[in-house]
């Protein structure tokens, strides 16, 4: 293998049907957080896994629009993610080489927020993106260990996609049509 | 007897090349996966190199594997999750029925598993009143109307968008457009519900880790994640073979299946459960479960079968689908039980039984492809050649199968009855006979014989190197013996003329037939005899030089194989050279460059025989023609030309008609090919190229 080449994560993203946005501090991605939402003209949001800051945030610029976040409560699930229209939830870390978002959660809202609402969207911070796919191996193992008992880890790479009829690549049969990566760093 | 037992089997054949838009579809979906997999290994640092990683991984895994069973399933019940080895598909069924009724669910969402498929798992849990809806797409088209997956990867690809709207129109009760985007809306819409309530949740799993007891579920389209996470109940469906050691090992195979099957690394979505997760917070958050069902089904005498233990090394990502040039043709419903394709001859054997498998194994051309393809480098010519041969030794042989076994015989004799074999071999109402008697196909085009033999004449040859450089064993085999000496002399010459001195050591045909149709034991005897007839000359520094590219495959590539690499047959493997190739190591060694660029303005469409991807691509003659002024071009469908050695010979559904239909979308690219004549070293691929493109086929030394 040859590990001088470089990748990059934006483009391997892109090359799946996905949208990158790099973005350079917090307020930045929330603007562009919000510019996603006012254009998929969302009526609801949930969110899920992001630091409290960052959800406050989005919170205050969600005028009028419908704000799901954690705690889910139990026995509002699955209906309640299920009326989002975007989803919403932070990104441990990602894989340049396969234009991968790492998912990793402890409860299945989280799950739930980045499976079935239309448009997903994924925030990440760019020191957190890891170059070759066996890369994440490390990481990958360095999470497990933080956790004796339940875990689930998401690999994320672009929308929903079927090829089932014709062969013909649609997006978005179950889950996603629309996956965007918010990559706050300079 | 035989001729019964396959009467089924023609009759799908027969269907198949009457209506080719099932086959048309299949053959655009294996030629993208194909494509899109080269292109995939182009961006791949190491590019096909994961082959071997994952061989080794595989290799040690299944080993290993009662340890990292032991391992994986104390790892799994400390994350809470719990765990039931299954021996066989009564105790899956049981266990599920038990466990919906214990839980009085009604509902179960599925995504796609082709361990619950193995198992027909589906059908007996809906006679016990469960709901059962398979998720994924395509399985979701074949349960509605129920057939079984026509390809690995895209089980419903022989199925049109207007097929498919009808298909929903039927089960939701409403109109559906025939156009994909007005489907995708539909099938969003029906199942939506269909995830959120489902009580049980039931998916399969592509890996197994031990270190950390988690499974790996890997899907484009999400559905996996839905039933995963939804449901009280999550139940996994996983074959033992699906355990590996580490998160590397897991990391390796998450890329290499998806890059095998589809050129994508890895698929859109990988789920890595540990355990289960609760869902929210507050009341009902812990009323959650996990079941792993970890599934036997004749795995273990799988793997302490040294014919059938490759078998658990396959990670299910259909490449070899993608590559084999009569599954294309037929589909998986003819080429398949359940699982299908050429590894599905070698599952179907060990799961579903060696009579089920023998049913389907003869479509099997025995062209190799299937391994130079696949992602665990899995011997499958070999294991499907062992399949042959056990089921033979219960059904016999059939004839035409016996009489292409014994062509070297028939060629001996041929040969020393030139006038008079020939002459049948031209007359039409003796080749209808022979269709009908023994199976020859009346249509083809056979070479005549030739009197005297190249081996006859090579003794007459008089050796004309004064200081040899180099020395030579040549291999003949059948072609250049019985019908072409000249081909052979010429050979010799070139070899001559750099140096070389050449001997023609004591040798028997290749025997590759008795591999394609299954009689190892004759193969076996085959092998041992040439190797121990070429061994002394590798011993002494000889190079063995081999004219035909089945005849170098099975020496370098089958003998070793068969003969449980002893030493002697690696020694001759190691030794064996193709003859181009050879030529111009031998050009550059001794300077002595080609004299004239005869070739120049002339361009030629080149063949690569199938045996010959293993070798060296024809790389060696396309160089050799290019050193002397000749444009090549390599033209390539990536699979087949049809003929499968002595398979296209053979007369009918099996042979000469299945054959040609392989061969139509080579035709078209090489008719459509601004070329002077086509140039291949196979001698049976020659037939196959001048009947079905009506152009001119030369081997390259008939060029000079």
């Amino acid at each position: 293998m040859n590990a001088e080449i470089k990748f990059d994560f934006a483009e391997c993203f892109e090359k799946l049907s996905g949208v990158a946005h790099a973005v350079p501090s917090e307020k930045a991605a929330v603007d562009e957080i919000i510019s996603i939402i006012t254009s998929k003209e969302a009526k609801c949001v949930a969110l899920a896994n992001l630091p409290k800051k960052l959800v406050t945030a989005i919170e205050k610029r969600c005028d009028g629009i419908k704000v799901l976040k954690e705690p889910y409560a139990a026995e509002t699930l699955p209906a309640a993610i299920d009326e989002a229209d975007v989803g919403i939830t932070g990104i441990a870390f990602a894989i340049a080489q396969s234009g991968t978002l790492v998912e990793t959660t402890t409860n299945d809202a989280v799950r739930l927020v980045s499976a079935l609402t239309p448009t997903y969207i994924g925030v990440l911070r760019k020191a957190d993106i890891v170059n070759r796919f066996e890369d994440g191996s490390a990481r990958i193992r360095e999470i497990v260990k933080e956790h004796d008992e339940n875990l689930v880890i998401s690999f994320i790479s672009g929308p929903s996609r079927t090829g089932d009829i014709e062969l013909k690549l649609t997006l978005g049969v179950h889950g996603p049509g629309e996956a965007h990566a918010v990559i706050i760093g300079k | 007897m035989t001729t019964q037992r396959y009467e089924r089997l023609y009759e799908k054949i027969d269907a198949s090349l009457k209506d080719r838009s099932a086959s048309d579809a299949l053959l655009r979906c294996m030629k993208r996966g194909r494509d899109t997999r080269a292109a995939a290994l182009e961006t791949l640092p190491g590019g096909t190199a994961f082959r071997n990683d994952v061989r080794k991984a595989k290799e040690r895994c299944i080993e290993d594997l009662p340890r990292l069973k032991k391992q994986f399933i104390e790892n799994v019940e400390k994350r809470g999750a719990k765990v039931f080895e299954a021996k066989t598909p009564a105790d899956v069924i049981k266990y599920c029925i038990d466990l919906a009724k214990e839980r009085g669910a009604t509902h179960l969402a599925k995504s796609k598993s082709l361990t619950t498929e193995e198992i027909e798992l589906n059908r007996p849990l809906m006679d016990a009143g469960i709901d059962v809806v398979e998720t994924d797409l395509g399985e979701l088209i074949i349960q509605l109307v129920n057939e079984k997956p026509f390809h690995l990867v895209f089980p419903s690809v022989h199925k049109m968008a207007p097929e498919v709207a009808k298909i929903f129109e039927k089960a939701t009760g409403k109109p559906v457009e025939g156009n994909i985007p007005s489907i995708m809306k539909v099938v969003r819409k029906y199942l939506r519900p269909i995830f959120l309530n489902a009580e049980i949740g039931m998916t399969g799993a592509n890996i197994g880790i031990a270190e950390t007891g988690a499974i790996c579920i890997e899907t484009n389209e999400g559905n996996a994640r839905n039933v995963s996470s939804i449901g009280k109940c999550h139940i996994c469906v996983m074959g033992m073979e699906k355990i590996v050691e580490t998160i590397e090992d897991a990391m390796l195979m998450i890329l290499a299946h998806p890059v095998s099957a589809s050129g994508q690394l890895p698929t859109t979505y990988v789920t890595w459960m540990h355990g289960r997760n609760p869902l929210g917070e507050g009341d009902g958050k812990n009323a959650r479960e996990s079941h792993i069902i970890i599934l036997d089904n004749g795995r273990t005498e799988m793997r302490d079968d040294p014919d059938y233990r490759e078998s658990l090394y396959c990670i299910r990502c259909g490449a070899c689908m993608n590559v084999c040039p009569t599954s294309g043709i037929v589909g998986g419903h003819t080429f398949g039980h359940i699982y299908p394709g050429p590894m599905g001859i070698c599952w179907t054997a060990a799961v579903h039984g060696l009579e089920t498998a023998g049913n389907f194994a003869p479509l099997c051309i025995s062209c190799g492809l299937c391994k130079e393809i696949c992602p665990a480098i899995i011997d499958m010519p070999h294991m499907i050649a062992e399949i042959k041969h056990r089921d033979a030794k219960k059904h016999g042989y059939p004839l035409p199968n016996k009489v292409m076994m014994g062509a070297d015989k028939a060629a001996r004799l041929g040969s020393v009855t030139a006038a008079v074999a020939n002459f049948s071999l031209n007359t039409r109402a003796i080749r209808k006979l022979m269709d009908k008697t023994i199976g020859l196909s009346a249509d083809r085009n056979v070479p005549p014989f030739t009197y005297p033999t190249f081996m006859q004449r090579f003794k007459d040859h008089r050796l004309k190197v004064v200081a040899p450089q180099r020395k030579v064993a040549f291999f003949v085999d059948v072609y250049a013996n019985y019908n072409d000496p000249d081909l052979g002399m010429a050979a010799v010459r070139q070899l001559e003329a750099l140096d070389c001195e050449v001997v023609l050591p004591p040798q028997d045909a290749s025997g590759y037939p008795f591999i394609a149709y299954g009689d190892l034991d004759r193969a076996r005897k085959t092998a041992a005899g040439n190797v121990a007839k070429l061994f002394p000359y590798a011993n002494q520094g000889y190079d063995i030089v081999s004219i035909e590219p089945t005849a170098t495959y099975s020496l370098a590539e089958s003998y070793p194989h068969l003969l449980k690499n002893n030493n002697a047959s690696r020694r001759v493997a190691d030794h064996t050279h193709e003859l181009f190739e050879y030529l111009n190591k031998l050009e550059e060694d001794t300077g002595n460059a080609p004299m004239s660029r005869s070739l120049k303005g002339r361009k030629f469409g080149f063949h690569i025989p199938c045996h010959q991807r293993a070798l060296g691509s024809g790389h060696g003659a396309i160089e050799w023609l290019r050193r002397r002024g000749a444009e090549v071009e390599v033209i390539e469908t990536g699979t087949c030309c049809g003929m499968g050695g002595t398979f296209g010979l053979k007369a009918g559904l099996l042979g000469h008609k299945l054959s040609m239909a392989v061969g139509d979308a080579l035709f078209d690219l090489f008719k459509a090919a601004e070329i002077d004549a086509i140039v291949t070293e196979s001698s049976v691929c020659k037939i196959q190229l001048a009947e079905g493109t009506g152009l001119e086929v030369f081997h390259p030394l008939q060029l000079l």
